[in-house]
């Protein structure tokens, strides 16, 4: 078996020079200190990518994208395509698991300050797929075309459409009309399966490259210690093989998750039917849908949704461009400022969510 | 020739005060107009109101002390002449609504919303020349001799109160200005009905046109505050047949709201509001009312079962059934506290309506008939139930399994067909309704069980994924240390 593994390798190898990629790979270094646990979600995120695709492509084969057979096609993959539920339902949980993923992969990515110069590229492209994926998520959930999707779209379009002189322009692209209707349905699947897909295939290709051009950062405080106390590991094999493990304990996981709690399809959308009870979004826009029922009616002179929008806005503006104005950490100093509102986001994300959930 | 009919009267009035100036507190428009021998002032001195003192000047203003007719009838002394259109109503209401004048005065117990009441009602409503409502008190009551609702001699008397109101109902050209869907027969079917009947013979407890529809306060039919409302009906037949003592001497039971109540339609109509659910009037009439008479029982139920009652006409029970002179659905549904039919009724134990007339010793044939086509509906419901239970783990299982779901409804949609069918009392067509129920159920059943065993494969190949995972995972792990270990001895 090895030796038919070895004469496979030569082979390929004499025609496209393998041995130099493992030197190159050899040469890389992955850093070993106590936040390196962290560098695992990145790969962690990319294969969860990786496995939406493949799942979407298998479910494109029989999905069908209109307002009269969107949700029959998806309960006829459940109940007669062969493994068809499985794939159903690992591609809905990968997806959440993708967006958990990502997040922790950009909160470890800030807390350890590793937007700081030269990685602001990596930072920002980082981000642009984190929004990508919150709108893969969003287009995602109204394909089924059930009654929970149907009217979490109309509600999340109409926060959009809240939103002073673009709003209403911005709501009507989105639902392509007045309403949320079949028309949106086919938009949001073109979004989902072409236009998000080709955006973050570009930005993943970009940020791979700088990943592998600039290597891994390390934190402040273990780039400021001596050389001789900095620890490093091969990124081939040593780095690469544990994030093939951890990827086998994800897709475990997966795995457990679709058996033991297959997505549910509930009742086909009726656009006539009164909203049921128990709207809500998906987990991670939770905290924002809490934050504006919170918010009241009117602030000032400000229609208090529009308030929240804009303060969501402008908070995400901010730390998207964090690279940019934390000048401190790009010195090697430490931030204080920076972590303290990091962690009152993290806090903040986690209690509103809670809150959004029990009510 | 209104001046020739004037002068006399001008000069009947010139004379009168002088020859009944010793009676200064006599209603002199009265004296003048007997004098004149108008039909107004001959049927004034039998009116109630004359009765109680009220002068022709109560309704038509003026002075009625004065003896010069100038003076009597002089706009200035309040005089409005005859009272046309709503001025009718609100001469009368001018008393009628006046607390002080009716309960002081009158000491009268009178209820003192008539008017506004009637404006409320159907006959409130604007007439054609748009002036002035429908109906005046003067339209049921008459304008002079005006007597009491209880005398015989009232236009609103029971006894009279139908020819009253059919004035206008029975009135083709009339009622076409008003409403032309209403039928304008009520008075003759009434008149043939057993309440019009007794009603004829000069029985004045029995429901009149008032006693259903009210009086004053009388409202569309399909008004929900109507008393005749599907909804209010029963309460307003309850209103004497369920009152003993008001139906003492008919000789007919009072139970019929009670039991009516507590019926399959009681229950629809009462409870869930169901107009589609017939009322009292959907089975005796309304304006005609009677008791359906035997051999129309069926057809008087088949206006609705309309498929059941073919089925009956065309079985084997209708010659039976009519040659023993049975009430066709009553014999076995009962009536008034018709209950839901289960199939219960059906069968040869002893609370199944078949075993009534046919035992083992006798109608033998009924008897195995009954007794297979029991078995049937039982098989199909234990089937039925069988399929249900599978779908349900399957479902609670998390699997999905609405088609099958789906397809169990045809199942139930048998079995209902099969409680139909039963009245066809034919046991291949009914087995043939059953069978398709059956076959329904064994497809439903084999797909829920298939959901059930994919549930547990499901979690087979989990703990067999699982295992590989875990063992290459294991493998991979000690690849890691065994690499590590040789990278740190070459170091």
């Amino acid at each position: 078996m090895t030796k038919l593994w070895i004469k496979l390798y030569r082979w390929v190898n004499e025609r496209v020079h393998l041995e130099d990629l493992v030197e190159f790979l050899g040469k890389k270094y992955v850093p070993v200190h106590s936040h390196s646990v962290w560098y695992y979600f990145g790969g962690v995120s990319l294969f969860l990518f990786i496995i939406q695709v493949v799942t979407g492509i298998l479910l494109l084969l029989y999905y069908k994208g209109s307002e009269q057979l969107a949700f029959e096609s998806i309960q006829f993959i459940m109940s007669k395509v062969e493994f068809g539920w499985l794939i159903r339902s690992i591609h809905s949980w990968a997806a959440n698991l993708f967006v958990l993923s990502a997040m922790i992969h950009m909160f470890s990515v800030y807390f350890t300050k590793a937007y700081r110069n030269p990685r602001e590229m990596t930072w920002l492209t980082g981000m642009l797929m984190f929004f990508l994926a919150l709108g893969f998520g969003f287009s995602g959930y109204l394909l089924p075309w059930n009654e929970l999707a149907f009217f979490a779209t109309k509600v999340g379009t109409d926060i959009a459409g809240v939103l002073p002189i673009i709003g209403e322009p911005i709501m009507i692209f989105l639902r392509g009309g007045e309403e949320v209707t079949g028309a949106t349905l086919s938009r949001f699947f073109g979004f989902h399966v072409a236009v998000l897909p080709g955006i973050f295939t570009v930005l993943l290709g970009i940020h791979l490259i700088l990943v592998q051009r600039q290597g891994m950062s390390e934190p402040i405080d273990v780039e400021n210690s001596p050389t001789a106390e900095r620890k490093a590991m091969p990124f081939f094999p040593n780095f690469l093989l544990r994030d093939l493990l951890f990827w086998l304990l994800v897709l475990n996981l997966l795995a457990i998750l679709a058996v033991f709690f297959p997505w549910e399809l509930g009742k086909k959308a009726d656009l006539f039917a009164p909203a049921p009870a128990g709207i809500r979004p998906e987990w991670y826009f939770m905290f924002m849908f809490q934050t504006l029922k919170y918010i009241p009616a009117q602030l000032w002179i400000v229609d208090g949704e529009v308030f929240g929008i804009m303060a969501f806005g402008i908070a995400g503006l901010l730390w998207t461009l964090v690279p940019f104005w934390d000048r401190k950490s790009s010195r090697g100093e430490k931030n204080l400022l920076i972590t303290y509102s990091g962690m009152f986001a993290v806090m903040y994300i986690i209690i509103l969510t809670i809150l959004g959930w029990r009510s | 020739m209104e001046i020739i009919r004037t002068i006399p009267m001008l000069l009947l009035c010139l004379l009168l005060p002088l020859m009944a100036s010793s009676q200064s507190r006599v209603d002199q428009c009265l004296t003048c107009h007997e004098t004149l021998g108008d039909k107004p002032s001959e049927l004034f001195r039998r009116d109630v109101h004359f009765q109680k003192g009220v002068s022709c000047a109560g309704c038509h203003g003026g002075d009625a002390s004065a003896e010069e007719m100038e003076q009597a009838m002089a706009t200035e002394k309040g005089f409005i002449g005859v009272p046309k259109g709503d001025g009718i109503s609100n001469a009368c209401a001018r008393c009628h609504s006046n607390a002080t004048i009716m309960v002081k005065q009158f000491n009268s117990t009178l209820p003192r919303n008539q008017l506004e009441v009637l404006s409320a009602s159907v006959h409130g409503k604007l007439s054609t020349t748009g002036k002035e409502h429908i109906a005046q008190c003067t339209t049921c009551h008459d304008a002079h001799g005006i007597v009491s609702t209880k005398e015989p001699g009232s236009p609103v008397f029971p006894l009279n109160v139908t020819k009253t109101c059919a004035k206008c109902h029975a009135d083709a050209a009339f009622m076409r200005m008003y409403n032309p869907a209403l039928p304008i027969d009520q008075l003759d079917k009434y008149r043939a009905s057993v309440h019009g009947m007794k009603n004829a013979h000069g029985d004045v407890k029995v429901a009149a046109c008032a006693s259903c529809h009210g009086s004053h306060d009388i409202r569309s039919a399909s008004d929900v505050k109507s008393r005749v409302y599907a909804l209010n009906l029963p309460t307003t037949c309850g209103a004497c047949h369920a009152n003993a003592k008001y139906m003492k001497g008919y000789r007919i039971p009072t139970d019929q709201v009670k039991r009516f109540s507590s019926s399959v339609h009681g229950k629809a109509l009462l409870e869930k509001h169901d107009l589609g659910a017939p009322a009292c009037n959907d089975c005796h009439g309304n304006h005609g009312a009677a008791p359906p008479g035997v051999e129309s029982i069926s057809k008087v139920c088949g206006t609705c079962h309309a498929l059941n009652a073919t089925l009956f006409a065309s079985s084997p029970h209708k010659k039976a059934f009519d040659k023993r002179r049975l009430p066709e659905c009553e014999t076995c549904h009962g009536y008034h506290e018709i209950v839901a039919a289960t199939d219960d009724l059906l069968g040869v134990s002893p609370e199944a309506t078949c075993s009534r007339c046919h035992r083992e010793n006798q109608n033998a044939k009924g008897y195995l008939a009954a007794k297979t086509m029991r078995h049937l509906i039982d098989s199909l419901e234990s089937s039925e139930k069988r399929a249900d239970s599978l779908v349900a783990d399957a479902e609670q299982k998390g699997m999905e399994v609405s088609e099958a779901r789906f397809k169990l409804r045809d199942a139930r949609q048998a079995r209902l067909q099969s409680r139909t069918m039963v009245h066809a009392f034919n046991e291949e067509k009914f087995r043939e309704v059953i069978g398709a129920g059956l076959n329904v159920s064994s497809i439903v059943a084999g797909e829920g069980q298939a959901a059930v065993d994919e549930y547990f494969f499901r979690r087979w190949g989990l703990g067999v994924a699982t295992l590989i995972i875990t063992i290459v995972a294991g493998s991979l792990y000690l690849t890691i240390r065994m690499i590590e270990k040789t990278q740190e001895r070459q170091k």
